[in-house]
């Protein structure tokens, strides 16, 4: 959010205000331990970057890859201050979590990063508009069908 | 186990979805960087699920222990499909305190990884227990599952109250026709020298008082006291108990039932047990190890049940009661219908004790002028009930945080003695 607000050019009052609502939603859902109240929160925050990025002119951001693996682990770490249980774990269920948790941030980065080349390198078009909504599509769906699925 | 969901499945969808749509609404591919790792975090994770399988067996250090002993609870966890985070509750009645070891707590288990938790339990009150209910919740590597079992591996414990210390018990005023321990009044086969009197044939020679015998000129025999049983019966009053915390007069008297009952087990003594309150429990007398966990297990069902039924002597079954036993009885003197029980068994004619036990540790500080005047009528009636005991010839020893329950019996024989000397 921070990082939204220093680098953007144009309104970011409205940036700032929007990612303030995020992060105190999300402080108020980790406080409250209300479930709901963190995602939206995080969604707020990762909305100020979206906003961020419409506001933008020019080329792609390359700090996306660390802003995403930020809002990643953020959330990681929001999700095991919610789910905290009275149980003391032993130390090596917490060092395996927390080298879980960074291995999947530095993942991030690190797809993100190519993801983001592939993204620079590729020309615009109808076809390829058309391929990536397919995907977006597939993904959600697919995932809707997994957990459907899953949590019988 | 149960297998649901967590909110992380949902939101984690969502912020995917979200995202994809949100870069594809504003043409940004950054903002599929940010619903990427969402997306293939939920995808991943629900490939990779699967229903872990994890047993639990558990075994307790002893079935029976002491009140204020520590035993120790072994829980093994065995898993055919195990999983990355593991939580292991044991559920332990409140009145187990842990001692050592973590509960609950979190541990990784590996496929086909044998586990044992150890924990050291100490027992602070005495009552039956099961232990061993063991609750198992466990989370997939991605946190997207949680899967919850409960392993209803409940075995029998049972924490007997603790012993009092006592050296001397109250010698019965009549005894049986069973040997024993006790010195009777009769004479008969014993140590304890009676009398004198003259040979008679059939004598044996080695009761001869060769001394007394040349002294007079004739043989003259010694006789000795027999010594027999006696038949004890210890009555508990259930009627009411005062009670501040965890502490109440109920367990002193069920420390000092189980005490006085083993006591005079060993002298071969036959030992009933009556609960004698809004729930009416008795154990015929006998002798015998065998009778002492009979009393025991029947105390560890002993509670205050509140009742306002009249109830007298004449429900105790006459067998519980025989003629000419010793009847000790432990109250802390709070209901008069235990009074009216008492007074009738006296003039039924049993050798009856009451020992009283104090509730006055255990009452709040009066407050105010009618709360201090009231805490005085009260014990007030109590000394009354108290001078009608005597009256009725029956020795009350208190026994409370200040006097053992030693120096209690003590001051019961020492009634008796200073009786018996009026009397004579």
């Amino acid at each position: 959010m921070v990082y939204a607000v220093l680098a953007g050019d144009r309104l970011p009052e409205i940036v700032a205000v929007v990612g303030a609502t995020g992060v105190a939603l999300m402080a108020f859902g980790l406080v409250s331990r209300w479930t709901s109240a963190f995602p939206a929160g995080l969604a707020g925050v990762a909305a100020a970057y979206g906003l961020y990025l419409a506001l933008r002119n020019g080329a792609v951001d390359a700090r996306a890859p660390a802003v995403a693996a930020a809002v990643f682990a953020a959330a990681e770490l929001g999700f095991w201050s919610l789910q905290r249980t009275p149980s003391r774990s032993e130390r090596a269920v917490l060092l395996r979590r927390i080298a879980a948790l960074a291995a999947g941030a530095a993942a991030t980065a690190l797809v993100g990063s190519v993801l983001l080349v592939l993204a620079t390198g590729a020309s615009g078009g109808v076809g390829l508009e058309a391929a990536g909504v397919a995907a977006a599509v597939l993904a959600v769906a697919s995932i809707a069908r997994l957990s459907s699925r899953a949590s019988v | 186990m149960t297998r649901s969901a967590t909110p992380k499945l949902a939101v984690y969808a969502g912020l995917a979805a979200l995202g994809l749509l949100a870069a594809l609404a504003t043409r940004r591919p950054e903002l599929v960087l940010i619903a990427a790792p969402f997306a293939l975090f939920a995808a991943v994770g629900l490939v990779l699920a699967r229903q872990p399988q994890i047993d639990a067996a558990v075994e307790l250090g002893a079935e029976r222990t002491l009140e204020g002993d520590e035993i120790e609870v072994k829980v093994t966890l065995v898993a055919a499909v195990g999983a990355e985070r593991v939580e292991v509750l044991m559920q332990l009645s409140r009145r187990l305190a842990l001692v050592e070891g973590v509960n609950p707590v979190q541990l990784r288990l590996a496929d086909g990884e044998r586990r044992e938790l150890t924990y050291r339990v100490r027992c602070t009150r005495w009552g039956a227990f099961r232990v061993g209910q063991v609750y198992i919740r466990a989370h997939d590597s991605f946190g997207l599952f949680r899967n919850e079992a409960v392993l209803d591996r409940r075995l029998p414990l049972k924490v007997y109250p603790s012993e009092e210390n006592v050296r001397n018990l109250l010698r019965p005023l009549e005894t049986q026709v069973f040997s024993g321990n006790h010195v009777a009044r009769q004479k008969g086969e014993g140590i304890e020298f009676a009398d004198l009197r003259p040979f008679v044939p059939g004598d044996r020679i080695r009761h001869v008082n060769w001394r007394a015998s040349a002294r007079r000129g004739e043989l003259w025999i010694n006789e000795q006291h027999a010594e027999r049983n006696a038949d004890v019966v210890i009555l508990l009053d259930s009627f009411a108990e005062a009670r501040r915390g965890d502490r109440s007069t109920l367990d002193p008297a069920l420390r000092a039932a189980g005490t006085l009952a083993a006591r005079y087990l060993q002298q071969k003594d036959r030992v009933g047990f009556v609960t004698f309150g809004g729930t009416l429990n008795w154990l015929l007398p006998t002798t015998g190890a065998v009778q002492l966990y009979r009393i025991v297990d029947a105390m560890l069902d002993t509670q205050i049940v509140l009742s306002y039924a009249w109830r007298d002597v004449t429900t105790v079954p006459r067998r519980t009661l025989p003629p000419q036993a010793l009847v000790l009885a432990l109250t802390p003197l709070l209901d008069n219908r235990s009074e009216a029980a008492m007074l009738d068994l006296r003039g039924r004619g049993f050798d009856l004790v009451v020992i009283e036990i104090s509730p006055l540790e255990l009452l709040p500080q009066p407050q105010g002028e009618a709360g201090v005047l009231a805490d005085r009528l009260w014990r007030l009636r109590r000394e009354a009930m108290r001078g009608r005991f005597e009256r009725a010839g029956i020795p009350v020893a208190v026994w409370g945080d200040e006097v053992s329950l030693a120096a209690a019996l003590e001051e019961v024989s020492a009634y008796r003695r200073r009786a018996r000397a009026a009397s004579a």
